[in-house]
């Protein structure tokens, strides 16, 4: 193995998403464990972006890591009984111990059968090389704004976004 | 890049629906500074886009074929689009007619009801316009969300917060599906083109027919979401109790509106090409065993009901089923135009009677947040015997009595499923509408037979206008079907191109 800027990069991403896994199934302060969930979102965004899919990390980041898990720290935040919960509730451990090794042997299983490192499947500059040239995030962008595409759900989505608004405010008006 | 002209584009035939829209947010910004003592400026601006559009509409008919299309097939001008907008704006009409004196009298009376309605209503025609996937999947939450807020409108009132969250959280869930359906349909057939995805399937360039199955019955099931189909419908009777009762009303039609173009839409358009057994398309089967299910349970447990908007909501259910019958004859291609014309007309027969039916209903209603229950009829006929006379009509109408709309509706859907070979299924939709009489018909016995004080809150007003319009609309397409029929009939779905 060599030992290169990749390699630690993989090292420090692949530690913290592991480390940040565990710490969501094993810390027992609630809010702790989101926060962990953050740490361990964060390692899989760095791994994407060693896969040479910078698009998908991104997403990573602000879908996951900026939307999904700030709401589950508000939800934990609004209700205070959670927040300050500190016992295990969780009585079927072994349950879902059961269910995540067989999700981790089917991964196994799929990743076994790319074959040996040797694969041009390991080498990510190698598959993003195969991909067709209108495959990047400018072409995302300039396809949700060309006419000849998907401008009228981008827009239609912008109206959506107006609406949501007017929603809030007319459900956390106080009148 | 090669832009795409002005007239490539269209633009003039998306106006009902992108028109509306606009529409608006124009109400929203002149409503919020509306003082008091002007608020019915709401109301006019409101009713004089929805008409405007409606006449503009009437335009929209029989395009040329080069202008069948707007934003390069993303939009579809065809005739079926112009039925589904003029149903679209009838609703919105009621809708709006019905709210006004009602959220003042519930002191629910906020500027947001009006555009909110009117951009749920742009979704609903959006959806039967879509020509993509993608289009579908938008246009869907735009009819979505406006609903969710309107159904909370009455906040702090528990019910109607019980009914925004749990219409909230059920929507988003069966929008996951539809999203997660679209995926995979796109996944197999490579493309969102509605016809593209046509012509894939036609021609055997699928990627993976179980993928493409499984994209179609999760699409299946957040559209069957949206129209209260069994087994997905837990969420109608709770919604449609706790939410304004105006709101309900509007609800009732203008989300299976949406539902029903969208799911006509894709599964004509895109996938008829699915095999199954003989002539008929794969979904055939499946999109009848719902519709028996829905027509049965809809009709049998809207009889134990004592609360009229939970009544009105199972029956709802039922008449979903009734609109699934015409979609699933749809699938034999012999019968297809004819079950699709059925399925509009019916919709529109249903679009007058069910909101006339809430017009009453909200009439009836008292201002101290009860919801009506049956007993509140007793005795209407002595005191507002128009009011009963106009509800009588409705119910007939919704048994499917002549002379109304809904007999008319109902005998076009059997012919279809009959015509189909499906005479199992109209077996099932006749015996359910005789079941059906016992409590549409409860309402006009307790109307008419029994002593009570029967009063009615809403004096002669806006309200009355809607019921009178309303019980036109039932009776004339009961005796003159003529009229609408040629226009639901000339409303065929093909895919584009060859």
């Amino acid at each position: 193995m060599i030992i290169n800027g990749e390699t630690i990069a993989f090292a420090v991403f692949a530690i913290m998403a592991i480390v940040g896994g565990v710490g969501v199934a094993a810390l027992r302060n609630l809010f702790h464990a989101a926060l962990s969930l953050l740490v361990a979102l964060f390692g899989v965004a760095g791994l994407f972006v060693l896969l040479a899919a910078p698009f998908l990390a991104m997403v990573q980041i602000l879908v996951y890591m900026g939307a999904i898990a700030i709401l589950i720290i508000f939800v934990i935040m609004l209700t205070q009984r959670v927040a300050g919960m500190r016992e295990q509730y969780n009585r079927q451990w072994i349950l879902s111990g059961l269910v995540a090794l067989v999700v981790f042997g089917v991964l196994l299983m799929v990743i076994s059968q790319l074959g040996t490192p040797e694969n041009a499947m390991w080498n990510p500059s190698a598959v993003a090389a195969t991909l067709p040239d209108d495959a990047g995030v400018a072409a995302l962008g300039a396809d949700l704004v060309d006419a000849n595409r998907y401008v009228l759900p981008f827009e239609v989505a912008g109206l959506l976004m107006t609406v949501a608004l007017i929603g809030a405010i007319a459900v956390a008006r106080e009148d | 890049m090669e832009l795409p002209t002005l007239q490539d584009l269209n633009l003039a035939v998306t106006l009902p629906s992108m028109g509306l829209a606009l529409w608006a947010c124009v109400v929203l910004a002149v409503g919020l500074f509306l003082p008091e003592r002007r608020r019915h400026w709401n109301l006019v601006l409101s009713l004089g886009g929805i008409v405007a559009l409606f006449l503009y509409n009437l335009t929209l008919f029989d395009l040329p074929a080069d202008r069948q299309s707007a934003f390069l097939g993303m939009y579809r001008a065809d005739n079926f689009t112009a039925f589904v907008n003029l149903i679209a704006l009838v609703t919105a009409f009621f809708g709006v007619l019905m709210a006004y004196e009602y959220l003042k009298r519930t002191h629910i009376d906020r500027g947001e009801y009006y555009p909110l309605l009117l951009i749920s209503t742009s979704g609903a025609m959006l959806m039967g316009a879509s020509g993509d996937l993608a289009v579908l999947f938008v246009a869907l939450e735009l009819l979505s969300i406006p609903l969710y807020i309107m159904s909370g409108l009455r906040r702090p009132n528990a019910a109607s917060e019980e009914s925004a969250l749990k219409y909230f959280l059920l929507g988003a869930f069966s929008s996951a599906f539809l999203v997660y359906g679209v995926a995979l349909v796109y996944g197999a057939a490579g493309s969102t083109d509605l016809s593209e995805i046509f012509h894939r399937v036609n021609a055997g360039l699928i990627l993976d027919q179980g993928l493409l199955l499984a994209g179609a019955g999760l699409m299946l099931v957040g559209l069957g979401f949206k129209v209260a189909a069994v087994p997905f419908h837990m969420w109608t009777p709770d919604v449609y109790q706790g939410a304004p009762t105006a709101v309900t009303g509007y609800m009732s039609v203008g989300a299976k509106l949406g539902g029903f173009a969208g799911l006509l839409r894709v599964f004509i358009v895109a996938l008829p090409a699915v095999s199954g057994a003989g002539d008929a398309t794969g979904w055939q089967d499946t999109i009848a065993l719902i519709a028996a299910l829905t027509m049965i349970l809809g009709n049998v447990v809207a009889i134990a009901q004592r609360d009229v908007k939970r009544m009105l909501g199972y029956s709802s259910i039922a008449h979903a089923g009734y609109i699934l019958m015409g979609a699933a004859a749809a699938g034999s291609p012999d019968v297809r135009d004819f079950a699709v014309s059925a399925s509009l007309f019916y919709l529109l027969a249903y679009a007058f009677t069910n909101l006339g039916a809430f017009a009453v209903t909200v009439a009836i209603e008292k201002d101290d947040a009860t919801n009506p229950q049956l007993d509140d009829f007793n005795g209407l006929s002595k005191t507002r015997p128009v009011l009963a006379l106009a509800m009588a009509l409705f119910m007939l109408s919704l048994t499917g009595i002549p002379p109304t709309a809904g007999v008319v509706g109902k005998f076009f859907l059997f012919q279809a499923a009959v015509n189909a070979g499906m005479v199992w299924l109209a077996l099932i939709g006749v015996i359910t509408s005789v079941v059906s009489a016992f409590y549409y018909l409860r309402i006009v016995v307790n109307m008419y037979l029994r002593e009570g004080p029967g009063e009615a809150q809403a004096q002669r007003s806006f309200l009355g206008v809607a019921v009178g319009l309303a019980a036109v609309g039932t009776f004339v397409l009961g005796v003159a079907p003529v009229l609408f029929l040629d226009l639901a009939q000339r409303a065929v779905l093909v895919a584009l191109g060859g």
